[in-house]
């Protein structure tokens, strides 16, 4: 149904974001690798969307519609630079999965990414330390001026936060679909 | 953790920058680049140009009535938190439903509703507040006035101080509270002076800064503080736990999850 009211349009274009942006920001990763770049591009995705829907084009799934935009974007991006696109899919998804997977994984990614926001700041520094940047406990410790015990805890907690949280999300995802 | 899951957390490390792909931020970038929220010159000009008209046509009427009425300019939320900038360069954040007037020449606003203030300092010219019947002057930077009836329809304002230093009256001649950074306090109705909340916390102001923040805090209260905010009630079944940690206001069900894993509670929203 078209939306019709400036007010609706925006309270749409709103709820649009809240939902999808981190997921769709996730998706566009995956192609880009470029954090700055995959918001340009999903910034620019929204805004022809909220054209149309200024137009009174009636745009039926509004959600597959982002991703659409978002992967052409993406494509269109990697062409430009010359690098082969022939599969359509993203190059580092370990296999090719299909839009339904790929937009499931973004949403579980998005979230991956908030739960790791909202770890208290000590806590996710040490677990970026050692998971990400790889270095060992005693290393952590050390450049922190922590206990190995300390450092140990606060990954072991961090781990379970992601674990647990990561485990009832996909249960709702998988609920949801 | 599952493979697959393993492999989605690498993914997401590899690349993780704290509080980037903030939605918020998108939203407002979004907003200024379609020209959805005007920007604030030019909201000023245009309120300036409907006022001018308005006043050339009803001129006498006004002269007599309202002598300094059009030089007041109103700004408003409906459904969703905005932000202005007023002449003097403060920035305004103003909750669903709040109202504000101020001027241009000078730094006197009138408001209704929740309005947070980052304010610009100018020795020379204090920043003031009136928000029904009570005061707020200025002397730091960053607070917030709100000014919403009770549950009975008694209408008490109340201030938190962010940063900065404010004094809180019920009008610019009576004695009030010197309040600083972390402080609160509530002026009731038809009293004469404002006296401090003893709770009052940085949570107060969540709405604007668009998360909540938790510091050691016993898990009782962070449900208080989310049950306020969200207007839903919960119950946990371990109320002793204590609770550190930063969380986005925009995904309740995310917090709780989140807090669940983090304590090792169940908790049970009603």
């Amino acid at each position: 149904m078209p939306v019709v009211s400036p007010h609706t349009r925006l309270a749409t274009i709103e709820d649009l974001f809240r939902l999808n942006y981190r997921p769709l920001c996730m998706f566009a990763l995956h192609y880009l690798q470029d954090a700055d770049l995959v918001e340009d591009v999903v910034q620019e995705c929204f805004t022809v969307l909220w054209e149309k829907l200024e137009q009174g084009a009636d745009v039926a799934n509004r959600k597959a519609y982002l991703y659409m935009a978002v992967r052409n974007r993406c494509l269109d991006h990697l062409r430009r630079k010359g690098l082969p696109t022939e599969s359509l899919k993203p190059y580092d998804t370990y296999g090719i999965i299909d839009d339904d997977d790929a937009e499931e994984r973004s949403v579980m990614e998005a979230k991956l990414w908030t739960a790791i926001d909202s770890l208290p700041e000590k806590c996710r520094q040490v677990f970026l330390m050692s998971k990400r940047d790889g270095l060992k406990y005693e290393e952590i410790a050390e450049e922190l001026g922590l206990s190995v015990n300390t450092v140990r805890n606060q990954i072991s907690k961090a781990l379970n936060v992601l674990k647990n949280g990561a485990a009832k999300l996909y249960s709702f995802i998988l609920g949801f679909f | 953790m599952s493979h697959s899951e393993d492999r989605h957390l690498d993914f997401v490390l590899k690349h993780y920058q704290p509080g980037k792909f903030d939605t918020q931020k998108a939203i407002g970038r979004f907003k200024d680049a379609n020209g959805i929220r005007p920007l604030p010159r030019r909201r000023w000009n245009t309120v300036i140009w409907g006022m001018s008209a308005v006043a050339v046509l009803l001129l006498g009427v006004f002269l007599f009535m309202h002598s300094d009425y059009r030089r007041w300019t109103e700004v408003t939320a409906d459904t969703s938190v905005q932000t202005y900038t007023l002449p003097d360069s403060t920035v305004v954040t103003l909750a669903p439903g709040a109202v504000l007037s101020y001027r241009s020449d000078s730094r006197k606003v009138k408001m209704s509703g929740k309005v947070f203030f980052d304010v610009t300092r100018d020795e020379n010219r204090p920043f003031e507040v009136e928000a029904g019947d009570a005061f707020v002057r200025v002397l730091g930077t960053e607070f917030m006035v709100n000014d919403i009836d009770g549950p009975q329809g008694e209408k008490p304002v109340k201030v938190y101080v962010a940063e900065g230093k404010v004094l809180f009256a019920k009008d610019s001649e009576s004695e009030g509270l010197i309040l600083t950074q972390g402080m609160g306090a509530t002026l009731e109705e038809g009293a004469a002076v404002p006296v401090f909340d003893e709770k009052a916390d940085i949570n107060d102001i969540a709405w604007q800064r668009g998360t909540f923040i938790f510091d050691d805090t016993p898990l009782k209260e962070v449900l208080t503080c989310l049950s306020e905010y969200y207007k839903v009630s919960f119950v946990a079944d371990d109320l002793s736990k204590r609770l550190s940690g930063e969380f986005y206001t925009d995904d309740l069900d995310l917090i709780i999850t989140l807090i669940e894993a983090a304590l090792d509670v169940n908790i049970i929203k009603r």
